[in-house]
């Protein structure tokens, strides 16, 4: 905050209001990392003592066992190609479609404005449902393809309308008067004077269109029926969650598959989330300003 | 040859709002004309127009003969200057220069000449590899009129370039703007809502306010002619002394103009003057600029109750029966005691006294009815 | 263009056609736009209007393979949405989707603004923007992960029965009781998300003056009393707007977290309107008409919700969405 306020004295009240604002806060930051931390170590540590309740706060007898089996998961490095397929695909794509529109929805000159924008509001609030947008896709025909995957994600009306306002707020008018004045026609302003400045909503809507992808299962469940064609996220649902819901089986053979499958499961989870949260620390900055730039109107 | 014509330019936005009434205005080649007035008073609307950023609603605009109503801006053959500079920000100033010549696929060597040559002018030509954010306001400026150079526009427009400038800056920048003038030699149109500004840069000045045109003169003109109390509050620094509910007097066939009771005859020009515009006696605001103001002397009298002192002059704030009078009087002229809650003699020489008829606001001898019903009001004219 | 007249004193073309020309012109100078425009009007068309005409099945007797419009085309009317009001389902669908919804949003809503007031009353920026970075980082977890994560933690075989059996303790099955579902899955998505939705009231915190706390300060107000007074105050219209969007979602749960952590076990708890859809529609034998009725009932219920709740916030303060 400001600088100016350490040098007023706090009150014991104050203090006291400082100390247990910080407390939470500290406890709250906890509880977000001990669960990141206990996968960490979940995932080198010998499974048996982590399925004896013996690992909490440190690896015990640290194996590199678990990477060394995923790194065998045909399955799992197919996934891995697919969804960076996928999630590349749809970023460049995605891009295509919203900053051009966005540009045309925030200039004021765009014929018929208004209906462009209540065209776009009434998707964020109302919908066809599952049914009919499965049936949609079927007759497209881009069932069990990956553009069944793609296509529906290049568009998000909410990141439309975000860089929308971005242009609204961040590209001075009279650069614009100033480029038609030196002559450039509408394509020509957009490629020379706008892109140039918009680096940071690009950068912005390439995160957001990019994490989407990444994350996402729904889809590629419904849609693809080709296992060759499934995404990281669908490959991981199978390792992951399918074996909780079986309950069978006698009591030793299954504690002896969820000691292989739970060391399985953490590693996968630390292979999967890399990308994403080696990156986050780095980028986080624009997926805040992501969220400022959507407030701004709001 | 590049004069601008404009005629019964208006300008009505789409919520029926009128931001410029009829304009006419005819500049003349290499012409610096000024368009000043209070903001929201149509001026930088009437500007946009002629730039072709605005629509025009109505009239029609000639540039060097040609009707351009309907040509876009870069066909124009003008140039601009904003008042936020408007500099491409991730270009280099090279760049920025470059830019207009290089969309009109103007040869690459030309190009060079032309931007290292205006550079060269400008004395921008260091940092001609920088951006503009690592420049001054002044330098940012610089390139912003150096954009408008490299083109050779038949016409210059300036929208308040110098407004976001500090006080030092600004005066600096104005003498170089009229340095400049005189190499480019072309015409402009400069928007401003600095009368000093005004004052000092144009050949001839437009007043404006609520979208009319009020007054088209030269400083001289405007400052010694206005032709209404608007023109005559606006122009001048410190602001026109008004003395409300005064009279126009004819005794022995004299006019005579009444202020606070005393009694002034007036000039045998104002005399004429008013004879010729068949002036009857009635109510009238009368106006003294401060500068005209002599203290010491004279049946007037008013108390001190602000007196700074600036250096070479006075500039003393009095109440004169409820009316604040200011008056800006040479240190070395100063005579009398002015300091707080004195009372103070003044007055002025009836010559210099403006006479508005309180009714209408015009100046009883400047306003000219002919020009302002043709929408260009100039000041009237007299052959005595 | 070039219409050059040599005496400039003419009198004035004629009004009407020029004014048809303007439009032509301004239009042509515009039309750029509509090609920037056109990518995107042509993905919602497909993705997001093509599904709202499909919705006409749920008033068909619709098989798979049919033609939603031709001249067999059966319409039966409403008898789907009276078939769901009369299943058996309907009221613990409608019971599961809304409690899930209502706790949600208890813990929830006020979450995200309480931590965004207790970082913006931390003394180090750093500090601040430190905190801020770990508690958004779980937001870019994805489902899949996030549901394997919390059966690592509450599986049978997770850490926490791990160590109640370490201790000697029954192990407990989380995810086949019906008891555990909601808490889970409530929890869970608030650890995931607050710190994410405080993104935007922190952003809107940054925004107040600091000279409104100095003020504050001389006039005697503690730390606390200026959260109250000063912050709190400034994120209200946002928190208004929030309040309205969440009304609004009120029956609005998605399928994609629920169907990960259903369970047979949980099922009494865990089926919500948008996993029934899922279900009828896509598995088994489809029943598309009957699921896309279902969808469509719950949109609308949403619809609704949104419109009383921006009605509401209108009249009795100056925040709407519309």
């Amino acid at each position: 905050m400001t600088k100016r306020k350490n040098a007023l004295r706090d009150t014991v009240g104050d203090k006291i209001f400082y100390i247990i604002n910080g407390f939470f806060l500290l406890l709250l930051a906890l509880i977000i990392l001990y669960p990141l931390y206990f996968i960490i170590i979940a995932s080198i540590s010998d499974p048996d003592a982590v399925l004896g309740g013996e690992v909490v706060l440190y690896p015990v007898r640290i194996t590199m066992e678990g990477f060394a089996k995923i790194m065998e998961r045909g399955d799992v490095w197919r996934g891995y190609l697919n969804t960076i397929i996928y999630t590349g695909l749809t970023v460049v794509l995605s891009l295509i479609v919203t900053i051009p529109a966005g540009w045309a929805l925030s200039r004021k000159t765009l014929p018929g404005k208004k209906a462009f924008m209540i065209y776009f509001i009434i998707p964020m609030f109302f919908g066809g449902g599952l049914i009919p947008f499965y049936n949609v896709m079927q007759s497209l025909g881009l069932i069990n393809t990956m553009w069944s995957v793609i296509l529906p994600a290049i568009l998000s009306v909410w990141n439309l309308f975000m860089t929308k306002t971005f242009f609204e707020s961040s590209i001075p008018n009279g650069l614009i008067e100033a480029a038609k004045i030196d002559g450039a026609g509408q394509f020509r302003i957009f490629t020379s004077v706008v892109i140039p400045l918009s680096k940071a909503v690009i950068a912005v809507m390439a995160l957001y269109y990019a994490v989407g992808q990444w994350n996402s299962y729904f889809n590629a469940m419904i849609f693809l029926q080709d296992e060759t064609k499934y995404p990281l996220q669908l490959v991981l649902k199978e390792i992951l969650i399918a074996s909780e819901n079986t309950t069978g089986g006698s009591g030793e053979t299954i504690l002896q598959q969820y000691r292989l499958a739970n060391q399985l499961k953490y590693v996968s989870v630390i292979v999967s989330s890399l990308p994403v949260l080696l990156l986050y620390p780095f980028v986080q900055k624009y997926f805040a300003q992501g969220v400022m730039i959507g407030s701004l109107k709001e | 040859m590049s004069e601008v014509i404009l005629k019964g330019l208006k300008k009505v936005y789409d919520n029926k709002v009128t931001a410029v009434h009829d304009v006419n205005l005819d500049i003349a080649d290499k012409e610096f004309i000024v368009l000043v007035g209070p903001s929201g008073c149509g001026k930088s609307t009437t500007l946009r127009m002629v730039a072709g950023l605005e629509e025009i609603s109505d009239g029609e605009l000639y540039i060097d003969g040609r009707l351009v109503n309907d040509v876009a801006p870069k066909d124009r053959d003008i140039a601009m200057v904003f008042q936020n500079y408007a500099l491409y920000p991730h270009m280099t100033v090279y760049d920025n220069l470059a830019f207009a010549l290089k969309l009109r696929k103007t040869p690459k060597a030309e190009i060079d000449r032309k931007v290292r040559e205006v550079a060269e002018i400008l004395d921008i030509t260091q940092y001609l590899e920088r951006k503009p954010k690592a420049l001054s306001g002044g330098q940012r400026q610089r390139v912003a009129i150096g954009r408008a150079m490299v083109r050779d526009p038949k016409v210059f427009l300036m929208d308040e370039p110098l407004s976001n400038l500090d006080a030092k800056l600004r005066n600096q920048m104005r003498a170089e703007i009229i340095k400049l003038r005189s190499r480019i030699d072309t015409t402009f149109m400069y928007v401003t809502h600095d009368q000093t500004e005004a004052m000092t840069l144009g050949d001839r000045i437009v007043i404006m306010k609520d979208g009319y045109v009020n007054q088209i003169g030269t400083p001289q003109e405007v400052f010694n002619k206005p032709v209404n109390l608007f023109v005559a509050g606006f122009i001048g620094m410190p602001v026109m002394n008004f003395f409300d509910n005064c009279k126009l007097l004819k005794e022995n066939g004299k006019y005579i103009a009444e202020i606070r009771g005393v009694k002034f005859v007036l000039s045998e020009f104002q005399q004429k003057a008013l004879t010729q515009n068949q002036v009857e006696p009635c109510d009238i605001v009368a106006g003294i600029r401060p500068q005209h103001v002599t203290v010491g002397e004279g049946e007037l009298s008013a108390m001190i109750e602000v007196s700074e002192m600036m250096g070479s002059e006075y500039n003393i704030h009095a109440r004169c029966e409820g009316d604040e009078v200011v008056m800006l009087i040479p240190t070395i002229d100063l005579t009398a005691d002015v300091s707080m809650g004195k009372m103070v003699n003044f007055t002025t020489r009836p010559n210099l006294i403006q006479l508005f008829d309180k009714a209408s606001g015009n100046n009883l001898i400047w306003y000219d009815a002919d020009s302002a019903a043709k929408d260009a009001p100039v000041c009237k004219r007299y052959d005595f | 263009m070039d219409a050059v007249t040599s005496a400039p004193k003419g009198t004035l073309s004629p009004e009407k056609p020029k004014l048809e020309n303007k439009k032509l012109k301004a239009f042509k100078e515009n039309a750029p736009f509509l090609i920037m425009i056109f990518p995107a009007v042509l993905v919602v068309f497909l993705f997001n209007y093509m599904p709202i005409y499909g919705v006409l099945i749920a008033f068909q007797d619709f098989m798979p393979g049919d033609k939603i419009l031709s001249p067999d085309t059966i319409w039966v009317g409403f008898e789907n949405f009276q078939r769901f009001f009369s299943d058996p389902q309907f009221w613990p669908l409608m019971k599961n989707t809304f409690l899930i919804c209502i706790y949600g949003f208890i813990i929830g809503f006020p979450l995200p603004i309480l931590v965004s007031l207790m970082l913006n009353s931390l003394k180090g920026k750093k500090t601040a923007k430190f905190l801020q970075t770990i508690f958004t980082a779980p937001h870019f977890i994805s489902l899949v992960v996030l549901v394997g994560m919390l059966t690592l933690f509450f599986g049978r075989y997770g850490l926490v029965n791990n160590i109640v059996a370490h201790g000697g303790g029954e192990r407990y099955s989380y995810f086949l009781e019906t008891g555990a579902f909601r808490p889970l899955y409530i929890l869970s998505s608030n650890w995931q998300d607050f710190g994410w939705s405080a993104v935007i009231y922190i952003a809107a915190l940054s925004n107040v003056d600091p000279q409104q706390h100095e003020a504050a300060i001389l006039d005697g107000a503690t730390r606390f009393q200026r959260v109250i007074h000063v912050d709190l105050p400034a994120i209200m219209p946002m928190i208004s707007v929030m309040l309205i969007m969440s009304i609004g979602g009120l029956m609005g749960v998605g399928y994609e977290k629920a169907l990960l952590m259903q369970t047979d076990g949980n099922l009494a708890v865990s089926e919500l309107i948008s996993t029934y859809v899922y279900k009828r529609g896509l598995t088994g034998v489809p029943d598309q008409a009957y699921a896309t009725a279902i969808g469509l009932f719950n949109s609308i219920i949403n619809v609704v919700l949104l419109v009383i709740a921006n009605t509401t916030s209108k009249k009795f303060s100056e925040n709407s969405l519309w």
